[in-house]
């Protein structure tokens, strides 16, 4: 069983470090945005409220993309067809894509978390092994949420049209730039809906406030839940695209 | 108990059927595959072979009538005994040749390392890949690939293939070979299931149909297809035509 995993996870580690332009962007891309984010915003004050939500905007966007236009070329080129004739089931794949990404996911947030402390002097109080471990929660969403979405598109083309759709709106309302409390009452309602809220909300309270994860317990529950329905959800529909 | 298990067919189709939305591709079909032989699947571009081969793997369900591999439904439990190969090279791009082999070695448990090795570089020699072992799939040409994929289908030694147009865009040379191997195989005992248009795979199989419009029109073996037409020159392809015209007149 979880052999399995361990052999989908290890395949989409060496899919992933054997194209070393995309090893390169992953670094690179969450370095380049929070340097302009600590360039274009002076105020130390605003700068300490905006790059924890960055952490977490972040990991949910690439979570989502990565996976997504991994597990569209898996329906597409094919091999999805073979691997549902084989022995694997449906959650042996699910854990193989989780793991596999979660590990870049980590790598990634220990990068830009270093950065954010040390070089853009950001404020910290928290534990990092805290962070990490709500950043893997918000990365099993993205996961999840890639996994679901790619049955959706055809090609590469509108999977990327599903950004604008899925990602941005969350980014907007979930309190990145602007607090969700003083945005208009029906703002706030939406945003309550988008799991990418409570991140941001969590995360500031690992970040900001000397949180722990007990501390933030309904946010890690309704990202915990969401996670869950997209995972029942993504392996539900998994399956199509591999024979029709 | 080993006697009943012999006796049970490779493959059993009694009166399968099969539709995507609108379009039957699969019409009451009905057919029998003994064990450790090569069988054909012969058939115009649209003629179900494909819809077949995937209701025989268990990736579609029958709408109607039943199937049985190795005398058991399809189904996850019996994945372990049948290896595919799909229509069209289904393997990671990105991924060199050897670990697309090693990648489908360990999804269908080849857990032990050095034999899985030892395997592993075995089918690559086989399908003469083993210089380019390192690289990338994508950088193979289209036969190339077609070869990437047969290994992959055939590395963990299953009893029971399909192998869905093995022989398309081989080089005469190649093809050859891969009829060589494929009767090593059937020796040793596994069942192998062919599709393909082209009558000089026909001539290779020890029995084959002819399919039409998702279901059979003809079966035998190639000399007995060849001589129900009648004529003593006759070959597969007059054989396929005198079926199909056989089959209009009598609509
Ligand atoms: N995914 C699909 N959705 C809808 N219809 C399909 C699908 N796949 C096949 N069909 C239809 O089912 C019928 C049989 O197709 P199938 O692919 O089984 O033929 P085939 O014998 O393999 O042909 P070819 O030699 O071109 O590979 C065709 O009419 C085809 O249009
Ligand atoms: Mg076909």
């Amino acid at each position: 069983m979880f052999n399995q995993i361990f052999t989908i996870a290890n395949r989409i580690i060496y899919q992933l470090i054997r194209d070393r332009r995309t090893m390169v962007l992953l670094v690179a891309v969450p370095l380049v945005i929070a340097s302009i984010v600590g360039v274009s915003i002076p105020e130390k004050q605003m700068l300490d409220y905006i790059a924890p939500a960055v952490l977490a905007v972040l990991i949910l966007f690439f979570g989502f993309l990565l996976t997504g236009i991994s597990f569209l070329r898996e329906r597409s080129q094919g091999t999805l067809e073979r691997l549902m004739a084989s022995p694997v089931s449906k959650l042996d794949i699910v854990g193989g894509y989780l793991l596999g990404f979660l590990l870049f996911a980590v790598l990634q947030t220990m990068i830009l978390f270093f950065y954010l402390i040390y070089v853009l002097n950001v404020s910290f109080h928290g534990e990092l092994w805290q962070i990490i471990v709500f950043e893997i929660i918000i990365g099993i969403l993205a996961v999840c949420l890639g996994i679901f979405i790619s049955v959706f598109a055809r090609n590469e083309f509108q999977m990327v049209q599903f950004i604008p759709l899925i990602i941005l709106p969350q980014m907007f309302l979930c309190g990145l730039l602007w607090p969700v409390e003083q945005m208009p009452e029906y703002l706030q309602w939406i945003a309550r809906f988008l799991p990418l809220t409570y991140g941001v909300d969590g995360i500031r309270a690992l970040m900001l406030q000397g949180q722990g994860l007990l501390d933030i317990g309904k946010e890690i529950g309704v990202l915990a839940g969401y996670a869950a329905g997209l995972m029942i959800l993504a392996s539900l529909t998994l399956r199509r695209g591999a024979s029709a | 108990m080993a006697k009943r298990q012999a006796a049970t067919a490779a493959v059993e189709v009694d009166k399968a059927s099969f539709s995507y939305k609108n379009i039957k591709a699969i019409d009451e079909l009905t057919l029998q595959v003994p064990r450790g032989i090569s069988f054909g699947l012969l058939g115009p571009n649209g003629a179900g072979k494909t819809t077949l081969i995937r209701m025989l793997v268990g990736l579609l369900k029958p709408k109607s009538g039943s199937i049985r591999i190795l005398g058991q439904t399809p189904s996850r439990q019996t994945a372990h005994l049948i290896g595919y190969m799909p229509q069209l090279p289904s393997l990671y791009t990105e991924l060199s040749v050897i670990q697309n082999v090693n990648f489908f070695a360990r999804v269908y448990q080849m857990n032990d390392k050095r034999q899985r090795a030892k395997r592993v570089e075995e089918v690559i020699r086989l399908v003469d890949l083993w210089q380019r072992r390192q690289d990338s799939v994508m950088k193979l040409s289209g036969g190339m690939k077609q070869r990437v994929s047969l290994a992959c289908a055939i590395v963990h030694q299953p009893p029971l293939l399909f192998l869905d147009e093995p022989t398309v865009g081989l080089d005469p040379e190649l093809r050859f070979t891969f009829w060589e191997h494929f009767a090593d195989l059937t020796h040793q005992g596994t069942t192998l299931i062919v599709s393909s248009h082209t009558m000089d795979d026909a001539a290779h199989c020890d029995r084959l149909i002819f399919m039409r419009g998702g279901g059979v029109i003809a079966q035998g073996t190639p000399n007995e297809l060849r001589k129900a037409t009648g004529k003593a020159d006759a070959n597969l392809e007059d054989a396929f035509l005198y079926y199909i015209h056989r089959e209009d007149k009598s609509v």
